[in-house]
């Protein structure tokens, strides 16, 4: 029984749009500190970050932009457009949203039926 | 939004540079993770080996990316529009022989639509056109007739139905200015139809109220077409002063180009003045005018015509004599009237265009469900790596939009350059055809008919192959089709087979009325006659006894030609277009009952050589001499059926008949001779009653017509050419002032006569044989396709001791079937469809059983052979070779 959880399609984006939202990253970063901030506990394929980056490159929520990394290495970064930011403030209230309600659905009791 | 277009341009226009920097970024990614891993004790090396492996395919991520990027629907497209390319040129024949078809199909469907559209569909000139309305009298017989101008003045004052009322009449002049006087057929209209019909000039101005009144400064108006021909479009023109008849009058405008009348020719318009015309308080004057009028808002038609019926009614009361004969009114939609002769005609070469269409795509449908069987394997290999049903269906339809486009666009533009042949094709006297142009309907049009073909011809291969069992067709090596290609390949030449049928049924009995029509005997000879078109100006010519002269000048001149046997006139030729005279009569001593009852016969003046040119034979009595003249009785000839109905007791010579062909009392003329049937106006129309007054005795009242209207009838001995310049030589030396129409031969005439529907005939049959061409390679194609599947069958009953002739027999019996089927589906669809082309039959029913079996006996006959054809391929069939193939 692993400790990591699979994630469910679609939250991708939203944890990339919210790693990003602490800093300008770039790919492997943004790997490492989803990676940080879920405590280890969720699993994303490697690969499978860039064509989300991509698709939110397309949808106008990042932008991207070449620069160096810590140990001198090229790498794309990308940070937060405006819309980003507002994107990410809806999905977060709409999880929260979603999360209470599904939790109180089951945790109820019989005699609450 | 712009991040949008961004990512687009990143695909197609950046490609390089966004592909670099996918490689570069993935590169790092995996560059950062070995960093990460040699930190945490491997070499550098392992650790670059590690991350890779970790990482995964690049490829696939990359492609990943690829697609997440803006475009990917167009980058398919395009991919899939190369990739149709590609397997077009691989197959040149079937590229070819698609656009070929494609190019025809679709260019004859879309000149046939745009002469459609010019002729039925664009909306007409007139201000809200469907508020205007048409309105004849009726006579007992029920034959259309005309209104006499005090009838026109009475029933514009007392109705209230509508706007405005409007009177037409013909009006035939001779016009002349500063060059060679002509003969121009046109209008003369009370000045409120402009107003009526919201019209305005399209140069100059149009006639107005002041125009019509007593004592108004001659004008008139000139129609586009006289404007074009005659003044070479020259603005100068208007204003100038030119004799109508001998009348001055001066030309104030040009009538809109598509200005159009029922039945009327519109060369120039004249104001009608019905105060100081002489015929206004003679009642029993003659009957010109036709109404039109604009209904008032809130009136129905069923309103107004209830009000003028009250009005005739009154009429009658008030002048029983007069309105003698109009016993209803007649009131049809302008519009309506003015294409009524040939909107089916249209209809039905439209629709015979449109079925040749479908033969051409259902054929087109057939090869390509070919062709993608053929693609079985490759469509199953696409699958397998994944693409979707919608993906498949997409790609086979790329393939029949690219080539429906580009037939589609070739035959518009062969239609674009080719307009000034179909104008020609088409006969000159269709209502406003001079007006014909390409708008934007036949744009649309061809647009549907386009997208039509594609799905016609790809949808059914796209949507029967992205269901077949991939499997089967992977292992099959993909040479087989399923029995669903076939069973539907079938039913597709059976409809195509049904259509052919209708077209060839309807060409049939077209053929077989153009046929008999053209044998009808007109009742008289034609050949080697000669006719020209005489107008006298009003000026020299006021009275009967001036015509006479100029007739007696003319007569002896023109027989003194060599070559012309005799010299007659009429004012009226026989099949002679849009004019018809005729005149009420009685026996004297067989009072009629009912006024209304009264018949009425064709009235004719003509001279005393005219029966012995035309050749029409007298039957009875004689024929009339110059000594008939005003010193003697009146006289007359009656035509043959006249005689047996009227007289059906005695010989009529000698008899007497009361004719009202004066604005006065009816008079009387005593009968010396029975004429044979003529059909005087239309070949369709059998012969009538027909009464002959000679020259000399003409009455008054009948001078302006004859002055405008004389036939010149002239019988050569043999068919002599130069005669022509001759005959105008002579006409220009008695009078050089008097306008002389076209010499035409009488054949001519004749042939004229037919043209219209000698044109129905020709493309209708042009388009059943082209159907009956494509039918039979179509069956072909299914058959041949038939026996390739079934190559192994074959081989293996050959093997077993199959003769060929029961191979041969087999493979007949599967297109007797379907040929069955065909002819027998087209039977039931042309039956049905009878009654649409019901009314151009002639002397045939629209069901006649002969032509329906004639015609299905000719397309079995070519089927089977077609058949024959392809079995025989059947027969060269190895076996080993067969058994031996897979």
């Amino acid at each position: 029984m692993s400790n990591e959880a699979e994630l469910l399609p679609g939250t991708l984006d939203l944890l990339i749009l919210k790693a990003v939202s602490l800093g300008p990253l770039h790919g492997y970063g943004i790997l490492l500190r989803i990676g940080q901030i879920s405590g280890r506990a969720l699993l994303i394929e490697q690969g499978a970050l860039y064509p989300a980056l991509f698709r939110l490159v397309r949808q106008g929520l990042l932008k991207a932009s070449w620069g160096k990394s810590d140990n001198n290495r090229r790498a794309k970064f990308y940070e937060l457009t405006s819309r980003g930011r507002k994107r990410l403030r809806e999905e977060t209230d709409g999880w929260n949203r979603l999360v209470a309600a599904i939790a109180s659905a089951l945790a109820a009791q019989p005699k609450e039926v | 939004m712009t991040a949008y277009v961004r990512s687009l341009a990143a695909r197609f226009v950046r490609r390089r540079q966004t592909e670099r920097e996918l490689e570069e970024e993935l590169g790092s990614h995996i560059q950062l993770r070995a960093d990460e891993l040699e930190r945490s004790g491997c070499t550098r090396a392992q650790a670059e080996r590690h991350a890779r492996i970790e990482f995964g395919s690049q490829e696939r991520f990359k492609e990943e990316c690829r697609e997440a990027l803006a475009g990917n629907f167009i980058d398919r497209m395009i991919q899939d529009v190369r990739f149709s390319f590609r397997s077009l040129r691989k197959s040149p024949a079937f590229f070819a022989v698609a656009v070929v078809t494609l190019v025809f199909g679709i260019g004859a469907t879309v000149a046939a639509f745009a002469v459609v559209n010019a002729v039925l569909l664009r909306p007409f000139a007139f201000n809200d056109p469907a508020r205007l309305l048409w309105i004849y009298a009726q006579r007992a017989d029920g034959a259309r007739t005309n209104f006499s101008l005090p009838d026109y003045c009475d029933y514009r004052d007392q109705q209230t139905s509508f706007e405005g009322l409007a009177a037409i009449g013909s009006y035939s002049a001779n016009l002349s200015d500063w060059s060679e006087p002509e003969r121009v057929q046109g209008v003369r209209v009370s000045t409120n139809i402009f107003s009526i019909l919201g019209l305005r000039s399209l140069a100059g101005r149009s006639l107005v109220m002041t125009d019509d009144l007593n004592g108004a400064p001659g004008v008139a108006m000139i129609s586009y077409g006289l404007w074009s021909r005659r003044y070479a479009r020259n603005a100068n023109v208007i204003g100038q002063s030119v004799q109508l008849n001998g009348e001055p009058r001066q030309i104030v405008g040009v009538l809109p180009q598509d200005f159009a009348l029922p039945n009327l020719d519109t060369d120039v318009v004249v104001p009608l003045q019905p105060e100081s015309d002489p015929r206004r308080s003679a009642r029993n004057s003659v009957s010109f005018l036709r109404f039109v009028g604009r209904l008032k808002p809130n009136v129905t038609p069923e309103q107004a015509y209830a009000e003028l019926d009250s009005i005739r009614q009154n009429l009658r009361r008030q002048f029983p004599d007069a309105s003698a004969g109009k016993i209803d009114i007649t009131i049809a939609p302008l519009t309506h009237e003015i294409v009524a002769n040939v909107r089916v005609v249209l209809v039905t070469v439209f629709c015979a265009a449109i079925a040749v269409l479908l033969i051409g795509c259902t054929n087109l449908a057939g090869i390509s469900l070919t062709r993608a069987a053929a693609r079985q394997r490759e469509l199953a290999m696409r699958t397998a790596l994944g693409a979707t049903r919608g993906q498949l269906i997409r790609l086979l339809l790329t393939e029949s939009a690219i080539v429906a486009l580009i037939g589609g666009a070739l035959g518009v533009l062969m239609e674009t350059w080719g307009q000034g042949i179909l104008l020609r094709l088409v006969p000159s006297d269709l209502p406003r055809i001079q007006t014909f142009s390409i708008d934007w309907r036949v744009f649309a049009f061809a647009s549907v008919v386009i997208l039509i073909a594609t799905f016609a011809c790809g949808l059914a291969p796209a949507w029967l192959l992205s269901r077949a069992d991939l499997r089967e067709a992977l292992l099959s090596g993909g040479r087989g089709s399923t029995s669903g290609t076939r069973r539907l390949r079938t039913w597709l030449v059976a409809g195509q087979i049904a259509l052919a049928l209708v077209l060839l049924a309807n060409a049939g009995l077209l053929f077989r009325s153009f046929a008999l029509l053209s044998s009808e005997r007109p009742g008289f000879d034609a050949a080697n006659v000669a006719t020209v078109r005489l107008s006298l100006p009003e000026t020299g010519y006021v009275d009967r006894a001036a015509v006479v002269n100029y007739y007696e000048a003319l007569r002896s001149r023109l027989a003194a030609i060599p070559g012309i046997q005799t010299v007659g006139l009429v004012q009226l030729l026989p099949l002679a277009p849009k004019s018809q005279s005729t005149v009420p009569f009685t026996r004297p001593d067989q009072p009629l009952a009912k006024r209304d009852d009264t018949p009425w016969a064709n009235y004719r003046v003509v001279s005393p050589g005219y029966f012995r040119a035309m050749g029409i034979p007298l039957l009875g009595g004689r024929d009339f001499v110059e000594e008939d003249d005003e010193n003697r009785q009146p006289v007359a000839i009656i035509s043959v059926f006249l005689a047996n109905k009227y007289f059906p007791d005695r010989s009529p010579a000698g008899q007497r008949l009361t004719i009202d062909d004066t604005d006065t009392e009816p008079r009387s003329v005593e009968i010396v001779g029975v004429a044979g049937p003529v059909k005087q106006s239309s070949l369709e129309m059998p012969a009538r009653a027909d009464i002959y007054l000679p020259l000399r005795q003409v009455p008054k009242e009948a001078v302006p017509w004859l002055r405008y209207n004389t036939y010149w009838v002239l019988k050569t001995s043999t068919a002599t050419t130069g005669i022509e310049r001759s005959i105008r030589g002579e006409i220009r030396k008695v009078d050089p002032s008097v306008a002389v129409g076209n010499v035409r031969a009488m054949t001519e005439v004749l042939a004229a006569a037919l043209a219209a529907r000698r044109f129905s005939l020709l493309l209708v049959g042009s388009f059943a044989v082209a159907a009956l061409f494509l039918a039979a390679a179509g069956l072909y194609a299914v058959i041949s396709y038939g026996i390739q599947q079934r190559t192994r069958e074959i081989g293996v009953r050959l093997a077993l001791g199959a003769t060929r002739g029961r191979i041969l027999r087999m493979i007949l019996r599967e297109g007797v079937l379907l040929l069955a089927a065909g002819i027998t589906g087209g039977l039931v669809l042309a039956l049905m469809m009878a009654k649409l082309v019901a009314n151009q039959m002639y002397g045939v029913s629209e069901r006649d059983p002969f032509s329906f079996a004639l015609v299905s006996l000719l397309l079995a006959t070519i089927s089977l052979l077609t058949c024959g054809i392809a079995a025989r391929r059947a027969l060269n069939v190895d076996p080993m070779e067969a058994l031996r193939c897979e």
